[in-house]
């Protein structure tokens, strides 16, 4: 490895992707949208839930119990029925999500001591609020049953991520899959420009050498990496409100070793692919398909099967949505995150080992 | 060199298979110190895969190859490191400008910084792009992309240097000043290795190897290949040009014609003679002599004295009316001081010109002349800034819906649509030109016969040869028997003697009454032509036939095309008259 010739690529790569203005705008602009987009839009939150209200029992009892669903703040009355006809109508068209049957007698059985049957129906074709939404429910309406005759409470203290505001979780772990999704598409379109235009056959008959062309691309496109680390978190902490409990160097580190494995895995792919377009599409492939599904980002790792739960390991987005959410949301440091920062390490360096040995300087 | 080998590039029965085939086999090749050796061939004869080969950059499947006394596949990086190779087609950072491209050439190549700026003063000053050292590449001309190309591959003084088609899609006037900066390298000692299919430049060569199916089935100097041809040919000046083709028929020793307004070539086997029934026949239409061969007739006869098949001439169908357009307009065309700008360079600048119907019109001119935008502005598909249009007798402007019918538009790139078959493409374009479904029956029977493609339709477009591509093209054009027919650079790439094919089919649509505009970059196809115009920075600078537009200048008559264009270039640039052979 010459480093004069490694200069002359860097060099060379820079002004192109200088020249590229549209290209560094899409670069810089299309992390911050999906950030922007997955941060508002993935909300596990139970918030303003359109409920529907079939009131057959008309009392003072049954009006307060409808008071305490709209006044939790998480559910808003859209609709007053007065038959289950409509009730199923409702639910049918999605006017509303939860349905809160009051029977007639409602009060009277109240007033009597007895158990007063209520019913909630939950709309469940999308079963991950429809669980949250069924369990606010029950939470209100027992807390409602329990006025009359106080019992055991149980308090809850959620560690973390105290008042369970998901943007705060789902933030930190977008960090792993945007870096995931972008610098590789970047890179990997880089190299396969040049085969399309030919350019590439200069490049295999010259003294270049695979690791000193790879090496040349993996600087600019790392450093515009990095400013997407860069945006990205100062967006994640002064928009969102993100609480930092870490340490920012720590995490900026950090990133910047996963950056550049996965501008290494964007060169890997272009290694292999000979045109734009087929480079694109397997990027997308092996990058961010798997950082939304087997990152933990989402759906958490503990929950699934064992092999897929090793499969997951094979994905370096796992190991830096680890160290993102530990330095973020625990205030993490190096004793507890360094086998992470290691295991990212070495799967940078074996990623641009393996796309040095793929790169082949033939034509065929 | 290493290990003191004589040859700088010794071969020993190289070949290389892609697939089940193979694109080069059993090649035996030496090229010593100093030589400057040419490949020649048809298309997809393996020249290209030879030189990447020989570069170093594919690794042979049989047989070895040695480079500057280095083996290709096992020091495969000596090699690369030392040579110049120059691959078909614009290979250079477009983003980035003229010094700047070879300043990366520079640096990766090692030159040393202190001898850099000498060397890039003289190569650019050579080049003649000392003018333009802050433009990016992508906004030079073709020509001088080529040449600055060549810089970046001299910039390293290398002793061998391999070039793949350098000057294929350049003006005649960059081709002169390529050639100029290699016979200045060469005269350092270096060994220059090309591929071709311009036999001007063939013949600049030490020695030529001929390749056809990957083999290499001629080596000489090119007065020995020559000599192969000698007494095969026969040139006739015939009355009537119809008379040439029935006494051609039955006649098997008969490789090849070329077809010119002045006169007929006939290549016969060189084995066995112009037979007597056969000189019987041609002299009826007119005297018949031998002629000396040029470099292309010899790659006719080499070409065909190694073919197995019977040679496929373009087939003469049944009822040749259907060559006459469905229009018969009374002028081809016809501009008043078109003009076109982008921003604020004049594309085309007041073009006025008119073609008869049924003639050829050939536009000659440099990258960038304006050939191009002006065949866009007379299609209608590029609104014009100023001026008017009239071809086949519609006015060109929005809406010409008629205008589309009556015209057929071959691109550079021959549109078409690579992943289907010949087949399906013919059907696209009669459906595309709205041709009711028997007619496109009918239409794509004849089109696929006239342009020799039966037997092809099944075929996919991409594992076509370019000459196959470009009759296709041809074919696909022809199929709504338009009345005035547009070629861009019809024959960029493609080997003489399909050259000779495509030019006897556009003149015998010609005869039947088709109007032909076409723009080539090989000059000697302005023979096959009626008139010619010459375009030189948007404008036209001189039309007419070749005699009138030879007899406008004054002094000595310029012997070849090529220095007539150059001619008039030079008479534009000085400024000295404005035009010539009576059209402006």
């Amino acid at each position: 490895m010459k480093p004069a010739r490694i200069a002359a690529v860097v060099a060379k790569e820079t002004k192109e992707i200088a020249r590229d203005p549209v290209t560094v705008a899409v670069a810089l602009l299309m992390p911050l949208v999906m950030l922007f987009l997955f941060g508002y839009a993935i909300s596990l939150d139970v918030e303003n839930v359109a409920m529907g209200v079939l009131d057959q029992d008309r009392s003072p009892a049954s009006r307060r119990l409808v008071d305490r669903f709209v006044g939790s703040g998480y559910f808003r009355l859209a609709a007053d029925y007065a038959t289950t006809h409509e009730v199923e109508d409702g639910l049918q068209r999605s006017a509303v999500e939860l349905v809160l049957v009051v029977p007639p007698g409602f009060q009277r059985t109240i007033a009597q001591g007895g158990t007063a049957p209520v019913q909630v129906l939950v709309d469940g074709t999308y079963s991950a609020t429809a669980n949250l939404v069924a369990a606010y429910a029950q939470a209100i309406v027992s807390d409602f049953a329990g006025d009359s005759a106080p019992r055991v409470r149980v308090e809850t203290r959620v560690w973390y991520n105290p008042s369970l505001r998901s943007v705060t979780y789902v933030v930190p772990g977008l960090f792993g899959v945007i870096l995931m999704a972008f610098p590789p598409l970047l890179t990997a379109l880089a190299i396969a420009r040049e085969k399309e235009t030919g350019s590439i056959q200069q490049i295999f008959a010259s003294p270049l050498t695979p690791a000193e062309f790879l090496a040349g691309k993996l600087v600019p496109y790392g450093l515009i990496a990095f400013a997407q680390i860069a945006m990205v978190i100062a967006v994640g902490f002064l928009w969102f409100g993100v609480p930092l409990r870490g340490n920012l160097l720590l995490l900026a580190a950090a990133g910047l070793v996963y950056v550049f494995c996965t501008v290494g895995i964007g060169l890997l792919v272009s290694t292999i692919t000979s045109s734009q377009l087929v480079a694109m599409l397997l990027a997308l492939i092996v990058t961010l398909m798997p950082s939304f599904l087997f990152s933990g980002f989402l759906f958490p790792i503990f929950t699934m099967p064992y092999l897929l739960q090793l499969y997951t390991r094979v994905f370096p987005t796992r190991y830096f949505v680890d160290l993102s959410r530990g330095i973020v949301l625990k205030g993490a440091a190096l004793p507890e995150l360094w086998p992470s920062v290691a295991l990212l390490l070495a799967y940078t360096v074996v990623v641009f080992a393996l796309a040095a040995w793929r790169f082949r300087k033939k034509v065929a | 060199m290493a290990g003191g080998d004589e040859y700088v590039i010794q071969a020993e029965a190289a070949g290389r298979r892609f697939g089940d085939s193979w694109a080069v086999r059993e090649v035996d090749l030496r090229v010593g110190p100093g030589e400057i050796v040419g490949f020649v061939g048809p298309d997809g004869a393996g020249k290209t895969t030879l030189l990447q080969m020989l570069a170093a950059i594919l690794d042979p499947s049989a047989g070895r190859c040695r480079v500057l006394g280095f083996d290709t596949v096992r020091q495969a990086s000596k090699i690369t490191a030392r040579i110049g190779y120059m691959p078909q087609g614009f290979t250079l950072y477009e983003r980035l400008t003229v010094v700047e491209n070879l300043a990366f050439a520079a640096r990766v190549r090692a030159v040393p910084a202190s001898q850099f700026p000498e060397r890039r003063r003289r190569l650019l000053e050579m080049a003649g792009l000392l003018p333009f050292l802050d433009r990016a590449e992508g906004a030079l001309s073709g020509g001088m992309r080529k040449k600055l190309a060549l810089c970046t591959n001299l910039v390293h003084e290398p002793p061998l240097l391999l070039l793949d088609e350098p000057g294929l899609g350049v003006d005649p006037l960059s081709r002169r000043e390529l050639w100029r900066m290699l016979e200045d390298f060469r005269r350092s000692g270096a060994t220059i290795v090309f591929a071709t299919s311009y036999m001007d430049e063939a013949e600049r060569c030490d020695r030529l190897a001929f390749l056809d199916r990957g083999r290499i089935v001629a080596q000489g100097t090119p007065g020995e290949l020559c000599a192969r041809a000698e007494g095969a040919i026969f040139r006739l000046q015939p009355a009537m040009p119809a008379g040439v083709e029935d006494a051609l028929t039955d006649a098997p020793e008969v490789l090849g014609v070329q077809w010119r307004p002045t006169e007929v070539r006939v290549a016969v086997d060189p084995r066995a003679g112009l037979s007597q029934s056969l000189r019987r026949r041609l002299e009826r239409l007119g005297p018949v002599e031998a002629s000396p061969p040029s470099m292309e007739d010899v790659f006719v006869v080499l070409r065909q004295a190694d073919d197995v098949e019977a040679p496929t001439l373009v087939s003469e169908p049944a009822g040749s009316s259907r060559l006459a357009p469905r229009h018969r307009p009374a002028v081809g065309i016809e501009t008043r001081s078109l003009t076109r700008r982008f921003g604020g360079f004049l594309a085309v600048d007041d073009v006025s010109l008119r073609v008869n119907a049924g003639e050829i019109f050939a536009l000659l001119g440099a990258n960038g002349a304006g050939k191009t935008t002006l065949i866009r502005l007379l299609c209608g598909l590029l609104p014009a800034s100023s001026g008017s249009a009239r071809v086949a007798d519609v006015e060109v402007g929005p809406g010409a819906g008629r205008l589309r019918r009556r015209i057929g538009y071959m691109s550079q790139r021959f549109s078409l649509y690579p992943d289907l078959t010949v087949g399906e493409n013919l059907d696209f374009f009669a459906s595309a030109y709205e041709l009711p479904r028997r007619e496109a029956r009918d239409a794509i029977a004849w089109a696929v016969a006239t342009t020799g493609l039966a037997g092809t339709e099944r075929r996919i477009v991409a594992r076509l040869s370019g000459a196959q591509r470009q009759r296709l093209a041809l074919a696909c054009s022809l199929l709504h028997r338009p009345a005035v027919l547009f070629l861009d650079e019809p024959t960029s790439g493609v080997d003489p003697l399909a050259r000779f094919r495509f030019w006897r089919l556009v003149g015998r649509l010609s005869a039947s009454g088709t109007t032909v505009v076409v723009t080539t970059h090989y000059l000697e196809e302005a023979a096959y032509c009626h008139r010619l115009g010459l375009m030189h920075e948007g404008r036209l600078i001189a039309a007419g036939d070749l005699p009138s537009l030879r007899a406008a200048l004054p002094g000595r008559p310029p012997a070849t095309v090529e220095e007539l264009f150059l001619a008039y270039i030079e008479r534009a640039r000085t400024g000295v008259g404005a035009a010539a052979g009576g059209q402006r």
